[in-house]
């Protein structure tokens, strides 16, 4: 226990169970978890809170992460720098919007930015204050699901269809308004956006 | 970024200065007004009505951030709108996002309010309002516990969450207590909540993995669809009724059977006398249920009538009645698959139905259907693959819908539909006249000259019958390989209903094949309950062997052929209709034959367990996925339902009227003394109303009422009556629920035609104000005038403007209108906003000086107040000088971060109280 008590100080755990959905003990594990990815990066004192940020290619290599085919969009929403190299924060982060306790919004919020793979660059700037799933989007979405086992003609289908019927603004893409609405009516999302760890 | 233009007439001493808004109200393209407001307070607003034209639409119908902010201020969707607003525009971190979202709603009312809001931050001393601020003023007004909530439900990075606790926390210290005992109860309910949802996600998952054969199931819905899938999971569930059944049985008939063994009673003896015949055939007795299972636990004729006075063992308990054991046992043993089967029957529809309803399946399977706890490669391999199955199956579901026949071809697809039909209707019909006609030939000798008790005579009877049961489907499938249908599930329902009216025909011939035996007493057993009990356990045995023989020949032979000698190579196509068929009339028999031979559920689970085993096997080696994928939701409901209706209530029936009307045999049997088996129950309740006083009222009750047809009449007439109702109820209800839908959709159309004015109007009003102007001036300013503001499409030109004031005039021209600028001389400069009220003017001169050299630098003041208004000028000697100041944000003066944009003034000034100014037509 002795050693525990010098990774965070009482603030920062307080802190971080107020900005995350674990208990104490949780956020200690998944602080081990993280350290053991490189225990050589990491240090074991976090009370000055040193800035270490692990590269994609480790986050990408945890069993839960593995062999998920979203993995690098995942580690790319969460990372501060949308590269993929996780601080702790961005770690915790991550699960906690994975784990159990999170609400529908927040999972949906950030299931839509996983979804919506390709960021709307070419919008101008003053637009993109709210991204959208487009049909290139979709159909690496589509890909990723599925290991490219459907043909061309079949990812077009399901993409339109999906549009028609998840877009109620009719524009042709899915903002994340539709996207809500839609999980709304999935009544196994919860279930299924969730990592155990 | 929008460049800004200042058209300057006088420099009126500032206290004289005023900013009147100009606001864009003309819709024409040709003339465009503009009205003349005060806007006394709303300079910093000002600044920002400046909308943001969406140009380069790659939607057609893409609304505008306007109309978008119309929509959230709608009822139904503005709650959840602000709440994601706020989250997305607390990722995104640029500066514009940020003024942009300061700018309050430019098309509603409640400038007042946004005023309001400015001046607040403002006594905040917040002039660098920004996005955490304004959050934290949020949070800081919620309880503690909301709070915390609410932080948790941001979607920012744990960094950004900790910033803004830790500000929350130092505002929230005059309350540490009420904030941590909040703190408390939430930890504490989160914790509940978190136990509360591990056990039943474990629940689940554990029920989920307790199921039969779980694994393979899985396997089998990845390679071959939910299709098929339905097939397995109606062998599982019969599987499982059986097994219900045979535990019934078993606890309530069997053991006490078998501990009160009929040795005592003589009767049986006579079961060794035709043994002598059978003995060279006893390898047989398995496959024909004669032979020393004749008379066992096996059949009905074994069972005693008495109330096992005779009980040697000490174990077994004292007055047990076997024959009312056996009425209520197999009674209890059928309500409860009854049961069983309404609830899955209901299960299954309402699963149907809440599928089939919804139209948004596709998005959902493509969304949500991702299960992110799989972590392992096999299984995110086998889920990929599943869930590429299920779009495909629902992909030419949806296809399947379009296909359009003219009139022509329509006729012959009927004709070609009756000739099928009108076959099969006479294959049925030949092989119920074969059966009936066959089973006396059979009877009397036939052909071959068999001996009376040879099995052989046993088991051709079955061969046959399950023979043709197995193979027609077959000829069936072939024939209906010609219709041309529109969906494989249209194509499943009519190839199970040739079957279905095939097995029955089959099923009712031998019923009445039997009873014209039992009439005649020409069973050639003592028991006629046993004889009956032996044919259906030799038609359940030879189903078995037959289906076997099915799957080795036709399957793995025929598949191998194929496989190896074709040129196409292809594998076989399972035929779920059919499979599905037998297994349903196997149950049939089961469930009639279970009162004449009670154990014959455990026959059926022997054999549901070999099916499922060679079936996989087969299924894995020998067939390939459908072409046609098609899903299954509505299929398992049509399976469920047929093997309640044809099948489990036409056995149901049948054993009801065996019950009830067919004299049992005096020999044997625990009901060799009564006339029919029903009235053992009445005996039974009379005595009991006899020997107990206390139950008298029973007998009475059952004298009156079960015994009395008025009483039932009276009974059923309410309950059809009650049903009646709930159906009535139900259209009602449909009704109702249509007509909501109808007017969701007209209200959806509404909404929608709505929408698109309001994206035509916010069209034209972006037009119309991608000149924007402000102009300060004194009170005494009445009118000012643009004339001949040109529109084309979204392009914009000035002609001119005329102004009959002593006005300082800004016009905002978006960036494509740069070109503008080239039509005249022009000063550059800066605007200052979001000035902290302290700075003065010589410390603004001094901060930008660096960027060079500054000719002119002024702060409004506000005449009213005597404060100044925060928005400051600074006027350089070049456009690169603007620039550079420009380029190097952000900018923070007098501690707080201000915001500049670069303007323009026009070197000619004016100086005549009424002037003009000419920039010549752009066109960009």
């Amino acid at each position: 226990m002795g050693n525990k008590q010098t990774i965070f100080t009482t603030q920062q755990l307080d802190a971080y169970q107020d900005c995350t959905y674990f208990t104490r003990k949780e956020i200690l594990r998944l602080f081990h978890r993280y350290r053991d990815l490189a225990p050589q990066l990491v240090p074991l004192d976090y009370t000055t809170g040193p800035d270490v940020r692990l590269p994609y290619e480790l986050i990408g290599s945890m069993p839960e992460l593995k062999d998920n085919p979203f993995r690098q969009r995942i580690a790319e929403v969460f990372s501060e720098d949308g590269e993929g190299n996780m601080t702790l924060d961005d770690f915790l982060d991550m699960f906690s919007v994975l784990s159990e306790m999170a609400p529908r919004d927040l999972k949906a919020y950030y299931a839509f930015r996983i979804y919506e793979l390709a960021l709307v660059s070419f919008l101008p700037l003053d637009f993109n204050n709210d991204d959208f799933i487009c049909k290139s989007d979709l159909e690496k979405t589509l890909n990723r699901l599925t290991r490219n086992e459907l043909t061309e003609d079949e990812v077009r289908m399901v993409c339109e269809k999906v549009i028609d019927e998840a877009d109620l603004d009719n524009d042709g893409r899915l903002s994340l308004e539709d996207f809500q609405h839609m999980i709304v009516r999935a009544p196994d999302f919860l279930s299924t956006f969730h990592i155990r760890i | 970024m929008a460049a800004s233009l200042i058209m300057e007439t006088i420099p009126d001493g500032y206290e004289d200065e005023d900013l009147i808004e100009l606001a864009a109200v003309g819709r024409s393209h040709r003339a465009v007004r503009f009205d003349l407001t005060h806007g006394d307070r709303e300079d910093l607003e000002a600044q920002h009505y400046h909308e943001p034209k969406h140009t380069n639409t790659l939607q057609r119908n893409s609304w505008s951030s306007s109309t978008q902010r119309v929509l959230s201020s709608m009822p139904s969707r503005s709650i959840r709108w602000n709440q994601t607003a706020v989250l997305s525009q607390n990722q995104s971190r640029s500066t514009k996002t940020r003024r942009r979202r300061r700018a309050p709603n430019p098309v509603s009312t409640t400038s007042s309010a946004a005023t309001r809001d400015v001046f607040r931050e403002r006594e905040n001393c917040a002039d660098d309002v920004t996005q955490d601020e304004e959050l934290l003023n949020k949070l800081q007004d919620l309880p503690a516990g909301e709070s915390v909530r609410l932080l948790r439900e941001m979607p920012l990075s744990v960094s950004k969450k900790r910033e803004i606790r830790a500000l929350c926390f130092s505002w929230e210290l005059a309350q540490p207590l009420s904030e941590n005992r909040a703190l408390f109860c939430h930890r504490f309910q989160a914790c509940f909540l978190k136990v509360l949802c591990g056990c039943w996600l474990g629940g689940v998952s554990q029920k989920k993995s307790i199921q039969l054969w779980q694994k393979v199931l899985k396997n089998i819905s990845a390679r071959f669809g939910t299709g098929i899938l339905s097939y397995f999971i109606f062998l599982r569930r019969l599987l499982l009724y059986n097994i219900l059944f045979f535990l019934i049985n078993g606890l309530f008939l069997f053991l006490p059977q078998i501990s009160n063994p009929p040795t005592s009673s003589p009767s049986p003896s006579p079961s060794p006398s035709p043994s002598p015949s059978e003995d060279e055939h006893t390898v047989l007795w398995m496959l024909t249920g004669t032979g020393f299972l004749t008379d066992s636990v096996m059949f009905y004729g074994h069972y005693t009538n008495s109330t096992s006075g005779n009980c040697q063992a000490k174990m077994c308990p004292h007055n047990y009645n076997i024959p009312l054991a056996y009425i209520f046992t197999i009674g209890t043993g059928m309500f409860v698959t009854c049961v069983m089967l309404v609830y899955r029957m209901s299960k299954s529809f309402e699963k149907s139905f809440c599928t089939f309803k919804n139209t948004g399946n596709i998005a959902l399977k493509v969304f949500c259907s991702w299960d992110f706890k799989v972590c392992r490669k096999r299984s995110v391999k086998l889920q990929a693959v599943n869930i590429c199955t299920q779009l495909k199956e629902m992909l030419s579901e949806l296809s399947c819908r379009k296909k359009k026949r003219n009139l022509c071809s329509t006729l012959g697809w009927l004709s070609v539909h009756l000739i099928v039909w009108s076959i099969c209707l006479l294959c049925i019909g030949a092989c119920m006249t074969a059966v009936y006609y066959f089973h006396p030939y059979i009877e009397k000798g036939g052909p071959i000259m068999v001996r009376k008790n040879d099995p052989v005579r046993f088991l051709t009877m079955p061969l046959v019958v399950s023979c043709i049961s197995h193979l027609l489907p077959g000829f069936f499938d072939k024939l209906s390989k010609g219709e041309d249908y529109n969906s494989p599930s249209v194509h499943i329902y009519v190839s199970i209903l040739r079957n279905l009216l095939l097995k029955g025909c089959i099923f009712s011939v031998l019923c009445y094949y039997w009873l014209t035996k039992i009439n005649d007493g020409e069973t050639g057993q003592k028991c006629w309950e046993t004889f009956v009990g032996q044919e259906l356990y030799r038609l359940v045995l030879m189903d078995l062997i037959v289906a076997v023989l099915h799957i080795i020949l036709a399957e793995f032979l025929w598949g191998m052929c194929i496989r190896n000698l074709t040129f196409r190579r292809r594998k076989l196509e399972f035929d779920i209709a059919r499979d599905v068929l037998e297994l349903i009339y196997g149950q049939t028999l089961v469930w009639f034959g279970v009162l004449f031979s009670p154990l014959l559920p455990a026959v059926q689970i022997g054999k549901l367990f070999l099916l499922f085993y060679l079936k996989k096997t087969s299924l894995m080696t020998n067939f390939q996925a459908p072409r046609k994928h098609w899903r299954a939701t509505e299929m398992s409901t049509i399976f469920v339902s047929l093997l309640f209706l044809p099948s489990f209530i036409g056995a149901l029936m049948c054993v009801i009227y065996t019950m009830w009307r067919i004299k049992p045999s005096s020999h044997c049997g625990p009901f060799r003394s009564l006339h029919n088996m029903l009235l053992l129950g009445k005996q039974w309740i009379m005595d009991l109303g006899n020997s107990n006083p206390s139950l008298e009222w029973l007998s009475l009750a059952y004298l009156h009422l079960v015994d009395n047809p008025l009483f039932l009449f009276i009974l059923a007439g309410l309950f059809l009556t009650i049903i009646y109702i709930h159906m009535q109820v139900l259209d009602g209800q449909k009704l109702i629920i249509g007509r909501l839908q109808e007017q969701i959709d007209h209200e959806g159309e509404d909404k929608k035609f709505l929408i698109a004015k309001l994206q035509v109007l916010n069209e034209e009003r972006a037009l119309s104000h991608e000149v924007n102007i402000w102009c300060f001036n004194d009170r005494t300013a009445k009118v000012v005038v643009l004339e001949d503001i040109v529109m084309y499409g979204n392009m914009c030109s000035i002609k001119s403007v005329v102004m009959e004031s002593t006005v300082r005039l800004y016009i905002r021209l978006p960036e494509e209108h740069n070109e503008f600028l080239k039509s005249g001389e022009w000063d550059h400069g800066i605007v200052v906003t979001d000035l902290n009220p302290h700075v003065t003017n010589s410390e603004l001169h001094d901060y930008f000086q660096k960027f060079g050299t500054i000719t002119e630098s002024d702060i409004t003041i506000d005449k009213s107040s005597g404060w100044p208004k925060g928005v400051g000028f600074v006027r350089y000697s070049s456009s690169e000088e603007a620039e550079a100041a420009k380029a190097d944000e952000p900018h923070t003066l007098g501690g707080f971060p201000i915001w500049i944009n670069k303007i323009v003034t026009p070197k000619n000034r004016f100086d005549t109280q009424h002037r003009s100014f000419q920039p010549n037509l752009c066109v960009n």
